[in-house]
């Protein structure tokens, strides 16, 4: 027993007995079950578990006070409107923003913040940690962590330019499929549900394989392939848009397809496009990481988290977590998006309490 | 109606609270109500009067959003506001029951009539599922609903309103309830069906001496179901008495102002001499949807400056008509003629100026204007389609165009629909159709979705502009009260064809085609017998007979 142990647990029954004083029903439950929960921990794992939890826990307070505090900031600096809807994100809405917002910070000012270039060779491979490598060298002895940042530009930004295409193709041609109905609508619904018939990564790898590996070619090859969805969600939600009187109003005064599409029907279906594109945005990342891990994706030496997977995977067998950072970067950034995606749906669907 | 029995139901300053824009917004405040058993209570007031917030509190329950605040709700001996959710639980269905306006959105559409009916009955052991079953045919034979012994094994899709509404009325008795909390369960049926319902209900009531609650906007309704009536007005209570001494002598200048309010009415106008030709005159249309013919022999004409009142029931042909005057359904057969011209048949092949010239007000206003583009944009894109006007030239208009509906140009023009209520966005509607200078408006049954007081406000602002700007209107409409209010010919339809037409003060005068009679007398009045005497008239057993032939 030391003033540690003696702390840890003198704190948890305070603050146990304090919550219970104060009816805090749900927060008591927790504190109590953990304070239960670390006697058994305490017994088994001596001090370094207990001391385990409290990292835990400290972190998870971190990001919570981080989350916090940045949708407080987002509520001064945005207009009314936004300030009201920021307010009803919760926190993990607000840390996953917080997180993106890190992502384009990286990805934007990759140079300035990068310490060397990402195909710039500086020491040995497999080099460990030192006061120049943050996290140590990879196979051919580039700096991780400067690769890692120029991953952040290199990988989301091409996952975001392909979910945008992707969204462009998608959202038009169901809209266009809702207004005009009839054949168009037929012929486009069966030929999205050939594309959808085939696995997107083995469709991929095919047309890849055919047309080459380059950027355009990849990014463009990702939207087409995710646009079948974007459509289908788009042709439901524009359906119930069109049968609305505001739009036979706008047909009887003669409007063209363009206003109706642009004007009448878009403004009110951008709320579960939004959702959707941050979900679309998830598979795509994961799919453009996936093809780089395959060696179809991303070419070296541009830096990529997938291929930084691949590359490095050998360390795993020595016990080194280096080629999980990317992964970990990679799983973070998704986590984040479907955090920010689940308070907007939420929003969307006008659920209450 | 005597033996009133002892207290059911005791509300005492009864405050409900709203959530809104993260603030608690007090909707009903303080409201005090005493029903004995046996006792029918209704309820009227304009929306927002928190009818339906107080009808539903008398189970103890508040929407979603909605919290009870204060005060005390006592149901036979037990105060519901303190009591746990599990116990008012077991309270509704089973000794308080309620029937919703719209039976065809609150029937689950997978289940049969009698399988939704035996579920309560069953769930609180009460009956078997036989005997249940038994008991459902008893209540449809005397809820007076055909085949009553089979229609209950039919889908809610397979029966009609008004038989819907009735079913819905026999599965709130299912438990024998001591209070049925009816919440307007007419106003989304034809003045015909309404009869039918109204006395089903009336009887069960008064046989099983249950007290209910009767929340509705319609006066006339309520003259004829309630015992005493309870006047709201935006949360607060007006006053309330005996169902005669409220109709002849009301207190308050509210509730004055709400029986005086079909008290509108313009002298009818008549076709101009001269044989110019009508502004639009429907010739012999045919139209059908897919192979079910809807429309047949369909002819009339509307005059410049006059308004035509095309009546009928849900289903008659009204909505159909007007959809082949503007083009959106083409006729089979048939010719429009506009001012002499024949219009092309479907809207896609007319000029700019034909779509100009027509334009349409619909019913809902929600779902008429978009709601995430302002008031006046909404407003000036005719202006700015048609007449080319932009920049400041085009607020100008806009602005003419929102003094000529009432509504504040500085106030309203950069505001979105959702935050305008009911007859402001009706306004808004308005607004829109004249923005394209038309010389013929189709108004589709625009005050219905729309309290009395309101819907006079629009009525007059109609009959207005129709003397300033010399409009020709296309009224489509099933309330009769509106027909007899701006009117100056009516075209009676039924099954999609025009059973009789003339000018409006011929037509109010017998003697009618046997339609528009039925039409006329289902119209209810404002004395509480108007109900008893007419179904002695029409004996007893025919109501429902009546209305179907």
């Amino acid at each position: 027993m030391n003033y540690f142990v003696i702390g840890y647990y003198a704190l948890l029954i305070g603050s146990s007995c304090l919550a219970a004083h104060y009816r805090q029903r749900e927060i008591f439950l927790l504190l109590f079950s953990l304070t239960l929960a670390s006697f058994v921990m305490g017994i088994v794992g001596g001090e370094g578990a207990l001391w385990a939890v409290t990292i835990a826990a400290g972190l998870l307070a971190l990001a919570g006070g981080t989350a916090y505090s940045f949708r407080e900031f987002l509520i001064i600096i945005s207009g009314p409107l936004t300030a009201r809807a920021l307010r009803t994100a919760p926190l993990t809405a607000a840390f996953g923003m917080f997180v993106i917002f890190t992502y384009a910070v990286l990805g934007i000012f990759a140079p300035v913040i990068a310490p060397y270039g990402e195909a710039e060779v500086i020491s040995q491979s497999f080099a460990p940690a030192d006061q120049d490598m943050l996290l140590g060298a990879d196979q051919l002895g580039r700096d991780m962590f400067s690769r890692l940042v120029y991953g952040a530009r290199n990988t989301v930004g091409l996952a975001l330019v392909a979910t945008t295409i992707a969204f462009v193709i998608g959202a038009l041609l169901g809209m266009i499929a809702a207004v005009k109905q009839g054949w168009f609508d037929q012929f486009m619904g069966r030929t999205i549900d050939v594309v959808m018939s085939i696995p997107s990564l083995i469709f991929a790898l095919l047309l890849l394989s055919i047309l080459g590996t380059n950027m355009i070619v990849l990014v463009v090859i990702i939207g087409v392939i995710y646009s079948p969805r974007v459509y289908r969600l788009t042709r439901a939600v524009a359906g119930n848009v069109v049968v609305m009187d505001y739009i036979e109003a706008a047909k009887l005064r003669g409007e063209g397809m363009w206003y109706l599409i642009r004007k009448e029907i878009l403004p009110n279906s951008t709320a579960p496009l939004i959702a959707e594109f941050g979900l679309e945005f998830c598979f795509v990342f994961l799919l453009v990481a996936g093809l780089s891990f395959l060696g179809l994706g991303i070419q070296p030496p541009t830096a990529d988290w997938g291929s930084m997977v691949r590359e490095n995977a050998t360390l795993i067998s020595f016990g080194e977590i280096t080629p999980l950072i990317p992964a970990a970067a990679i799983a973070l950034l998704t986590v984040a998006v479907n955090m920010v995606v689940d308070w907007m749906l939420y929003r969307s669907s006008g659920l209450k309490e | 109606m005597a033996n009133k029995g002892n207290i059911l139901l005791k509300i005492e300053g009864l405050r409900i609270e709203a959530y809104a824009e993260e603030k608690w917004f007090e909707i009903v405040h303080g409201v005090d109500l005493v029903l004995r058993r046996g006792e029918v209570m209704g309820l009227i007031g304009e929306s927002g009067a928190g009818k339906s917030t107080i009808g539903l509190a008398a189970m103890g329950f508040a929407r979603d959003g909605c919290r009870i605040s204060g005060g005390s709700i006592e149901f036979d001996g037990l105060e519901l506001t303190t009591t746990s959710e599990v116990d008012r639980r077991r309270l509704r269905g089973s000794k308080i029951a309620y029937v919703a306006q719209s039976a065809a959105a609150s029937f689950n559409p997978a289940h049969k009539l009698i399988d939704q009916h035996t579920e309560a009955p069953v769930q609180y052991r009460i009956r078997k599922r036989t005997e249940s079953q038994e008991d459902a045919m008893e209540l449809y034979e005397r809820l007076r609903l055909p085949n009553p012994r089979e229609i209950g094994f039919r889908y809610p899709h397979q029966v009609s309103g008004g038989q819907l509404q009735r079913a819905m009325t026999a599965m709130a008795m299912s438990c024998r309830p001591d209070l049925i909390i009816f919440d307007e369960p007419t106003t989304a049926l034809d003045v015909t069906t309404q009869i039918e319902v109204l006395a089903a209900v009336r009887d069960i009531v008064d046989q099983f001496n249950t007290a209910a609650i009767y929340i509705t906007h319609d006066l006339a309704v309520v003259a004829q179901m309630a015992d005493v009536i309870k006047v709201l007005l935006k949360g607060d209570q007006v006053e309330e008495a005996d169902t005669r001494t409220m109709l002849n002598k009301p207190q308050e200048e509210y509730t004055k102002s709400l029986w005086a309010v079909r008290s509108f009415q313009r002298e009818q106008k008549l076709r101009p001499s001269d044989d110019s030709a009508p502004v639009v005159a429907v010739e012999d249309v045919d139209a059908a949807y897919g192979t079910v013919r809807v429309l047949e022999d369909v002819s009339f004409d509307v005059h410049a400056g006059m308004t035509v009142a095309v009546v009928g029931e849900s289903g008659s042909g009204k909505s159909t008509t007007a959809r082949c005057i503007t083009g959106l359904l083409p006729p089979l057969k048939g010719r429009i003629l506009f001012r002499g011209e024949e219009l092309p048949p479907s809207y896609l092949s007319r000029s700019k100026d034909q779509l100009r010239q027509a334009q349409m007000i619909y019913q809902m206003a929600d779902t008429a204007l978009n709601p995430k583009i302002r008031i006046g944009d909404i407003i000036g894109r005719p202006a700015q389609f048609y007449g080319g006007l932009k920049g400041t030239a085009l607020k100008n208009r806009v602005d003419e165009l929102l003094d000529m509906i009432e509504l504040d140009p500085s106030q309203f023009y950069g505001r979105y629909p959702p935050e305008l209520s009911g007859g402001q966005k009706q306004r808004v509607g308005i607004a829109r159709s004249l923005a394209a200078e038309p010389t013929f408006i189709i108004c589709d049954e625009v005050t219905s979705a729309l309290d009395q007081l309101v819907a006079e406000g629009i009525l007059k602002l109609l009959d207005r502009l129709q003397r300033d700007l010399d409009l020709a209107y296309m009224f489509i409409t099933h309330d009769l009260a509106t027909v007899r209010s701006i009117a100056d010919e009516v075209v009676v339809m039924k099954q999609g064809k025009v059973v009789e037409q003339g000018a409006k003060d011929a037509m109010f005068k017998p003697p009618h085609h046997p339609y528009t009679d039925l039409l006329l007398s289902s119209v209810p009045e404002m004395d509480p017998d108007w109900l008893t005497t007419l179904l002695e008239e029409r004996g007893v057993d025919n109501v429902g007979d009546a209305a179907t032939t």
